[in-house]
């Protein structure tokens, strides 16, 4: 028994309210690793992108989704890609790299980012706020990924769904971007 | 008082009355009005007093161009100023006051000035507000200040809020007249997203003024059967209340939605919402704007613009006056008679200007031919016309048509100049339009109804079918046009008698003519001399007939004259809706570090560090002053241990098979070589050579590398390096991404530092000996039973001294672990301050040092910057310049009579010179007080400074009007050996 214990206190843990149609809670225990791509091993490591998750790496700007739905992986660049999954231990970038065994880079980004889950019928009439990208469902379909800037902060914005959308920001903001998306969701409820 | 002007039809629902002040009188109207409708309503003629003469001011239009019927809205914190009468939807309990006067509206004390108007001709303040300087600003523009202007701020915080919002369309249509509502419904009806905005808060533009029918029915019929088909599509957002305002690059518009304003209050709300539209295409059907003609007092309240005074009677079921003359220069002025007359109010005679034969029969009325108005009288309303002729005929209401201009403001936008067009005597827009735009209907100088109708409707099918749409085959609506033609009559003479352009400047005929005589040729100087054309109405009436009065005074046409142009705003935004939701300490994010928490409920004093919150000082006990703190955390850490939160340093995770050979080229020193688990401290250069960033760079694994960065230049040097990346050495594998806010890192500091750890990190991941683990070590290992963390032994305190990173979620409990491990040490945790003297104690360059200025040569490095390989900047540090040997070098200062402070900006000149710039050796970049030494020290730059240490020169501070004697020595007041650290 060692004489100190850390806990963990993510900046949004536990955030779930709703306003009026808008449903918003911080997802619990998400994790995110980066991938890169090696310069000249991108089919290498594209096959163990395959192999290690069941699906296709996408192309930019869209994501994917595994089939038991444990698994999305974001792609944001061309050489880079964040994967998404489930997992409550500070590990999540040696799990992944085992996955992958050496064919890709990996950086653990669990802690640089906080995520906020907006859905309901009013959740895109809430991001017209703050979000400058075309949200409109022929403009953005499920699963499509953004990189943008919302109320000066950079962000990620994902169609989980129909009216489904996780956005990213840098966690050591998460309570500026809250309050963003909070006061989106209040102002148009 | 009861509604004495109200008469039958319109669209006012009658259903509901609403009940409202103005200055303090009860007075009562219906939903669907207007302030502007309900004063008139209720036979409030009377609504406020101009800019500069205080003359008695009526409600001139109907619109947004309204340039006298400004009020004070609301009371208390939330009143407002200058708002016009005319935009303003009535709501119950509504108060307005008029502004602009002293004691009542109906007897102000300033009207005095109006007496004295000869004196107070155009440039005026100019020619008599010059002497003696000295009274300016402390005389002149206080007085000028109080006796001018319009409303009043309450001077309290605004209690509304606003917000923004990022909107996307195929096709934005600007304006819901006829043209627009035909765009709109082509546009939509071909599937496209249409974004269809109009500022009032009824569409249908001029369809609700007029007695025109499109389709077989009422105009307002129609546009509410068009707004419903609208209304009723996914594909459609229709926005009532929301001003387009500004035209801006790659066909984005902004707009301005009024959401609450027409509410007794907003409910928690936003009040209004400014708008960012990004539109594929647009069309601008914003309408046309009627000029009035300047004759003889033509602004005494009761004197309208004649289609103002039938959309009152039309829309709002308000007559304006219970006799009426019409004054027109065009036969769409006879239309207000005919108007008029159909609702039974008496049109006492109609004067053309032109000579020629009614236009049509008005019942009752007189048609005087060729004529004009020369005069008016009426103290506080009209109560006579004089005509050219000299007959006098009695009326309460005048109705003047000078024609219409049509609205091209937008088309401005972007530095289009619009055009003379001779048949309309009007600008209409140029060639040269904003991106994406067409213009359609009267905005377009197609002033007939079927004409824009038509236009509107061609306009948006040619834009989305340019979109890939397939255009509607739903048949167009179908209008008669009405007769139009008119003939150019700008002003009438009328002899001494002043006539107004400009009625919101108090600009007349007579002030144009003396600009011009003055010697003011170009429009752009009329504009300022004069000042017509600005404020709230941006010169909507009066821009045009200024000009023409201009060209007749050159004796050049119009067009030789020339035109001012528009830019945004098309009408005032406020600036909270600017200011949007920004406000407070919200007004920009915030960043936290892991351990704000703890640092919060342990007295820590805030400092803003660009976005972070960093903690500057930790209180404890009695101390009394930040100085008693920052001493005390400073000898503790050089006594025992402390700790500090220095997450907010950028990192930077570099991954690949040439990482390494990348870092090489982006650092001056040499980093490939570095061996996995070690450190090494780099300098960055720019391009010219100059150093922009320091920081150390860990070694973790053969291909990967953890940068940090200083916290100022955490997303500079990210960005470069990226830049480096992709556009300089694309071929080379290697890859980037931050991880600052994924680690909690802190900096545990002293001779105690290693007894600290010891107890934190597990012992079974590293063996922290100074063998096990030296100075400059890196590596992973794991803390508090398991949890992955990374360990550096770098020091920037200059101390035995370590930084130690977890993942951020757990950074506030590290900090509450790291301080029980160190309670039997006495470890403190502590600030920016400290942390600052302690570099400045040890000599280490920070951002005063790196000013963007300094070489490596200066700061001591130049031998860092390793000319065995090539790096970014190299070749230019090597300019001679750059090496001169006596550059001003980074050394330490103290001052020869310890008591003295040293002055953080001082300027070093050498005993006996005078000090003048010439003479400059150098400056003072940081200074602190030391605890550790008990005197204040400094690190500065001064010619030659190297070789000449114990030399005494004067520090100069002209800001401060000191200077003192210092004495140059080593920048390493501190263990200059270097011990501590290897300890």
């Amino acid at each position: 028994m060692p004489d100190f214990t850390l806990t963990a206190a993510p900046p949004l843990a536990g955030y779930d309210r709703s306003f009026g149609d808008i449903a918003l809670k911080a997802p619990k225990d998400l994790a995110i690793v980066s991938i890169a791509l090696p310069l000249g091993a991108e089919d290498a490591a594209k096959a163990a992108i395959k192999t290690a998750f069941g699906i296709a790496l996408p192309e930019i700007g869209m994501s994917a989704v595994a089939k038991d739905k444990s698994t999305a992986i974001m792609r944001l660049a061309p050489d880079q890609a964040f994967v998404l999954f489930p997992s409550a231990t500070p590990d999540a970038e040696p799990q992944i790299a085992a996955k992958l065994n050496g064919a890709a880079y990996t950086t653990d980004q669990t802690d640089g980012w906080c995520a906020l889950e907006i859905s309901g019928a009013g959740a895109r009439r809430a991001l017209e706020r703050i979000c400058p990208v075309d949200l409109h469902p022929d403009a953005f379909a499920v699963n499509a990924i953004a990189r943008t800037v919302m109320e000066h902060m950079g962000a990620i914005v994902a169609r989980t769904g129909e009216d489904t959308y996780l956005l990213l920001s840098a966690s050591s903001s998460a309570k500026s971007f809250l309050h963003a998306v909070e006061l989106s969701a209040k102002n148009v409820s | 008082m009861s509604q004495v002007n109200r008469i039958k039809g319109g669209l006012v629902d009658r259903s509901k009355s609403l009940d409202f002040t103005f200055n303090g009188k009860s007075m009562t109207g219906y939903a669907g009005d207007t302030l502007a409708s309900a004063l008139l309503a209720n036979g409030q003629v009377l609504v406020g007093r101009s800019f500069k003469y205080h003359r008695p001011r009526g409600i001139l239009t109907a619109g947004s161009e309204e340039p006298n019927a400004l009020v004070q809205l609301r009371s208390g914190a939330a009143q407002e100023p200058n708002t016009r009468a005319t935009m303003t939807e009535l709501f119950d309990g509504l108060t307005a006051t008029s502004q602009n006067h002293r004691g009542s509206l109906e007897f102000d004390l300033m009207a005095v000035t109006d007496l004295a108007s000869p004196f107070l001709a155009a440039g005026f303040y100019y020619k008599t507000f010059m002497w003696p300087a000295a009274f300016w600003e402390k005389v002149y523009e206080p007085i000028i200040r109080a006796s001018a202007g319009l409303g009043r701020l309450s001077m309290q915080d605004d209690p509304d809020t606003y917000d923004k919002g990022f909107l996307h369309c195929d096709l934005l249509v600007i304006g819901a007249g006829p043209s627009g509502l035909a765009a709109a419904l082509a546009g939509a009806r071909s599937g496209a997203r249409v974004i269809l905005a109009d500022e009032d808060f009824a569409p249908g533009g001029r369809l609700n003024s007029e007695t025109l029918e499109v389709d077989g029915m009422a105009g307002a019929d129609w546009a509410a059967q068009a707004v419903a088909e609208l209304a009723a599509m996914d594909n459609v957002r229709l926005m009532t209340r929301t001003s387009v305002y500004g035209a801006y690059d790659h066909g984005v518009y902004g707009a301005l939605e009024r959401c609450t304003d027409h509410l007794p209050g907003s409910g928690g709300k936003p009040r209004q919402v400014l708008w960012r539209i990004y539109s594929k295409r647009a069309v601008l059907a914003a309408g046309a704007t009627e000029r009035p003609i300047a004759f003889g007092n033509n602004d005494r309240p009761g004197i309208m613009m004649a289609s103002a005074v039938r959309t009152y009677v039309n829309r709002f079921g308000v007559a304006p006056g219970k006799r009426v003359a019409v004054l027109t220069n065009n036969d769409d002025g006879w239309r207000t008679a005919q108007d008029l007359a159909a609702k039974g109010v008496e049109i006492a005679a109609i004067i053309d200007t032109r000579d020629r034969p009614a236009v049509c029969d008005v019942k009752g009325a007189r048609h005087v031919r060729g004529a004009g108005v020369v005069d008016t009288a009426g103290r506080l309303a009209l109560k006579r016309i004089t005509l050219t002729d000299g007959q006098m005929i009695d009326v309460d209401c005048l109705a003047v048509s000078g024609g219409w201009n049509p609205t091209v403001h937008l088309t401005c936008h972007q530095r289009g100049r619009p055009v003379w067009n001779e048949d309309l005597s009007a600008f209409v827009p140029g060639k040269d339009l904003p991106q994406g735009m067409v213009v359609a209907g009267a905005a377009n100088g197609n002033l007939t109804l079927a004409a824009a109708l038509d236009e509107g409707r061609k306009a948006a099918n040619a834009q989305i079918k340019d979109l890939g749409f397939t255009v509607s085959r739903k048949a167009a609506p179908k209008a008669e046009d009405e007769a139009y033609e008119g003939a150019p009559k700008w002003h009438i003479p009328s002899g001494k008698k002043r006539a107004w352009v400009d009625f919101q400047n108090d600009v007349t005929v007579k002030d144009v003519k003396l600009s011009h005589q003055e010697g003011f040729r170009s429009v752009e100087h009329l504009k300022r001399y004069t000042t017509t054309g600005m404020a709230t109405d941006q010169g909507k009436t009066s821009n045009i007939p200024a000009l023409a009065i201009m060209a007749e005074c050159t004796g050049k046409t119009i067009p030789e004259t020339g035109t001012t142009i528009f830019r945004p705003p098309y009408t005032p935004i406020p600036i909270g809706a600017l200011a949007g939701r920004a406000r407070g300490t919200d007004f920009r994010p915030y960043r936290l570090t892991p351990s704000h928490e703890w640092a919060k409920a342990h007295g820590a004093t805030f400092v803003e560090v660009g976005n972070w919150l960093r903690a500057q000082w930790f209180v404890k006990g009695n101390e009394k002053g930040w100085r008693d703190s920052v001493d005390r955390e400073v000898l503790n850490t050089r006594q025992s241990v402390g700790i500090c939160d220095v997450t907010t340093l950028g990192k930077i995770d570099i991954q690949g098979k040439d990482a390494a050979e990348f870092l090489n080229k982006v650092y001056a020193n040499g980093f490939a070589k570095l061996a996995v688990g070690r450190v090494r401290y780099g300098i960055m250069l720019r391009e010219d050579g100059i150093c922009y960033d320091d920081g150390t760079t860990a070694r973790m694994g053969e291909n990967h590398f953890v940068m940090t960065t200083t916290t100022a230049n955490a997303v500079l040097v990210f960005r470069r390096m990226e830049f480096v990346r992709q556009c300089l050495f694309p071929d080379m594998d290697v890859h980037l991404i931050s991880t600052t806010d994924a680690w909690a890192q802190f900096a545990v500091a002293g001779p105690n530092a290693r007894k600290l750890l010891e107890k934190i990190v597990d012992a079974d991941s590293q063996d922290m000996s100074n063998e096990g683990f030296p100075f400059m070590a890196c590596g992973e290992v794991t803390v508090c039973g398991g949890t992955p963390a990374r360990l550096f032994r770098i020091s920037f305190s200059g101390e035995l001294a370590y930084e130690v990173a977890v993942p951020a979620r757990y950074g506030n409990s590290m900090m509450e672990a790291l301080m029980k491990a160190g309670e039997e040490f006495g470890a403190c945790p502590y600030g920016t301050e400290a942390l600052g003297v302690m570099r400045i104690e040890k000599g280490h360059a920070a951002g005063n040092e790196l000013d963007g200025r300094t070489t490596a040569h200066m700061l001591g490095m130049g031998r860092m910057v390793s000319s065995k390989k090539d790096c970014i900047g190299w070749t230019l540090s090597q300019r001679p310049e750059m090496m001169r040997e006596d550059a001003e070098k980074l050394v330490g200062f103290r001052p020869v009579d310890r008591s003295q402070k040293l002055i953080a900006g001082s300027h070093f000149i050498n005993k006996g010179d005078e000090a003048t710039m010439a003479n400059d050796q150098g400056w003072m970049t940081s200074v602190a007080w030391s605890p550790s030494l008990d005197h204040s020290v400094g690190l500065g730059f001064i010619k030659s400074g190297d070789t000449r240490m114990g030399e005494i020169v004067r520090a100069v501070s002209p800001v401060h009007d000191t200077e003192m004697e210092v004495e140059i020595v080593s920048a390493h007041f501190i263990d200059p050996e270097g011990e501590r650290l290897r300890a």
